[in-house]
């Protein structure tokens, strides 16, 4: 456990690459009332693949940097695919083990991409 | 100290700085729950085997311990599930039949959630006026405003012992004072959940009406709390939940409900929480007010001290005046958020804090805190060799966040 707070998660967390707002992009939000962490992710969507994703918000440094890598882990990829993947993806990517507690702080980025549906039926 | 706190024995250098959120159990609150257990367990009342009066007897000796306790009469003590459960007891059993649109309820703004959530949602139901009582920059009510807010309508004032974020001790006897002089009628009630395992409560003295409290975090069980009635007050208040246990003659079209407090015990009760909570209150006094005062005020002293001299912290509380409640965050937002310092603090330095909102979400936003914040809260078993880990844990996280 003593890597959690490893030079990557750190970096990302002070200096996010994804961070930023798509003009005209879609919206879903998510909340994780448990410590305050709160995210809005836009994403650029074209027949169906994921061409731009970025995030803003504030929370702890694992949501923030995972919410990050998971940026980078969709971009190109199908939302439909996004939409059932799973969490431990980030945490392989990340390179670390969480505990439960910690999964809702990485997985927040995932829960509100899970969102989508509701707002493309809108 | 440490020693008769058995968790220290299987975890030897765990340092417990929430206890706030509950204490930790001595040997003799642990002992008692399972005596009760291996030696007794029966059910009270109506039962005529001997185990069944043992434990009928010792319950009603738990209700006198706990009512001399506050100094309450022991009719004035109604055992419930902890304090959310004591409040939302007086919000539907007295709320549901007093309060009527238009009516006001006055809380504050320092107010955890489970004297917050039950009156704002009466007053939704109700059509009725929630008021707040203000918490000024220097983290105390702004008391000199009470006068203005209350009125003819305002039917009860719900406030905070102790704040379980700021550590402010509110001026209960004097605040109480002030709504009775404006208002006689206006009832009051206490939420002493962090208050009655650090000081001296006398309900008689504070002048409430409603007082309530949870048994662990006074060094007793999960799963028991206190509900004191002020005698006269139960004639307006109807019980809620009906069932086994506290009736005199039931028929098929009515049924005649024993006298209060036993009315509002429905069910088979907490039994041996109820005896090992009075357990928790002999091992409080044996200790005596003025060595856990002087020890706490020690600790508190030491805390505010060391946290101040680490330039890139803010706390939020009062400097004097104050609980061992000390809650802070990080000026610099880069710096570790709630999260990740009670993370690093206790994978690197097996210390618990607490972090996030602490059931007050509304006094962080108030103060602009929106990740939350750090808390550490003292017990009984804390040292000042405790903080100085603390110190030195959250020294060690600035370091890897730089």
């Amino acid at each position: 456990m003593d890597d959690l707070y490893q030079q990557q998660i750190i970096d990302r967390y002070k200096n996010p690459k994804n961070f930023g707002k798509i003009d005209g992009g879609i919206e879903v939000e998510e909340v994780n009332a448990l410590c305050g962490d709160k995210i809005k992710i836009s994403l650029k969507i074209n027949k169906g693949v994921i061409v731009d994703a970025k995030f803003i918000g504030c929370g702890c440094a694992i949501s923030t940097a995972a919410t990050d890598i998971l940026m980078d882990l969709i971009k190109g990829k199908k939302i439909d695919e996004v939409i059932n993947m799973s969490g431990s993806l980030i945490e392989k990517e990340m390179g670390i083990e969480l505990t439960s507690v910690r999964k809702r702080c990485a997985y927040i980025g995932l829960e509100a991409i899970k969102k989508i549906k509701d707002s493309l039926k809108k | 100290m440490k020693d008769n706190f058995p968790i220290f024995k299987n975890n030897p250098n765990f340092i417990y700085l929430d206890s706030a959120a509950t204490a930790l159990k001595p040997n003799c609150v642990i002992e008692s729950e399972s005596e009760y257990y291996s030696k007794i367990s029966a059910n009270i009342h109506r039962g005529f085997y001997q185990t069944s009066q043992k434990a009928s007897d010792l319950y009603d000796q738990s209700r006198q311990i706990v009512a001399n306790f506050i100094n309450a009469d022991i009719s004035e003590i109604v055992f419930t599930s902890g304090t959310t459960a004591s409040i939302n007891l007086v919000a539907q059993s007295w709320g549901e039949s007093n309060i009527n649109s238009g009516d006001e309820i006055l809380i504050t703004q320092m107010e955890h959630h489970s004297n917050l959530i039950p009156w704002q949602q009466l007053a939704l139901k109700k059509n009725a006026i929630l008021k707040y009582i203000r918490v000024n920059q220097d983290f105390e009510l702004d008391i000199s405003s009470i006068s203005k807010l209350i009125t003819t309508k305002t039917k009860i004032v719900a406030l905070t012992h102790v704040s379980n974020v700021l550590g402010t001790i509110n001026p209960i006897k004097k605040i109480t004072q002030i709504i009775k002089k404006i208002n006689p009628s206006t009832l009051v009630l206490v939420d002493g959940a962090q208050s009655v395992a650090h000081l001296l409560v006398d309900v008689v003295d504070l002048g409430v009406d409603f007082f309530a409290f949870s048994g662990h975090k006074l060094y007793g069980p999960t799963g028991i709390g206190v509900l004191f009635v002020k005698k006269n007050i139960f004639k307006n208040m109807t019980p809620t939940f009906f069932g086994g246990g506290p009736v005199s003659e039931v028929f098929w079209d009515k049924t005649i409900l024993l006298n209060p407090p036993f009315c509002y015990e429905v069910g088979t009760p907490p039994i041996t929480q109820a005896i090992a909570l009075s357990d928790g209150i002999k091992f409080i006094q044996s200790i005596g007010w003025l060595k856990i005062s002087n020890h706490e005020s020690k600790l508190i002293d030491y805390a505010l001290t060391q946290l101040s001299s680490i330039p890139q912290i803010k706390i939020f509380g009062p400097t004097k005046n104050r609980s061992g409640v000390i809650s802070f965050v990080f000026k610099d937002p880069k710096l570790p958020q709630p999260h990740d310092l009670g993370d690093i603090l206790s994978t690197q330095f097996n210390v618990a804090v607490r972090t996030g909102f602490h059931c007050a979400m509304p006094l962080h936003h108030l103060f602009g805190l929106d990740t939350g914040s750090n808390r550490i809260s003292f017990g009984i078993y804390n040292t000042t060799k405790d903080i100085d880990t603390l110190i030195k844990g959250i020294k060690k996280s600035i370091k890897i966040f730089n």
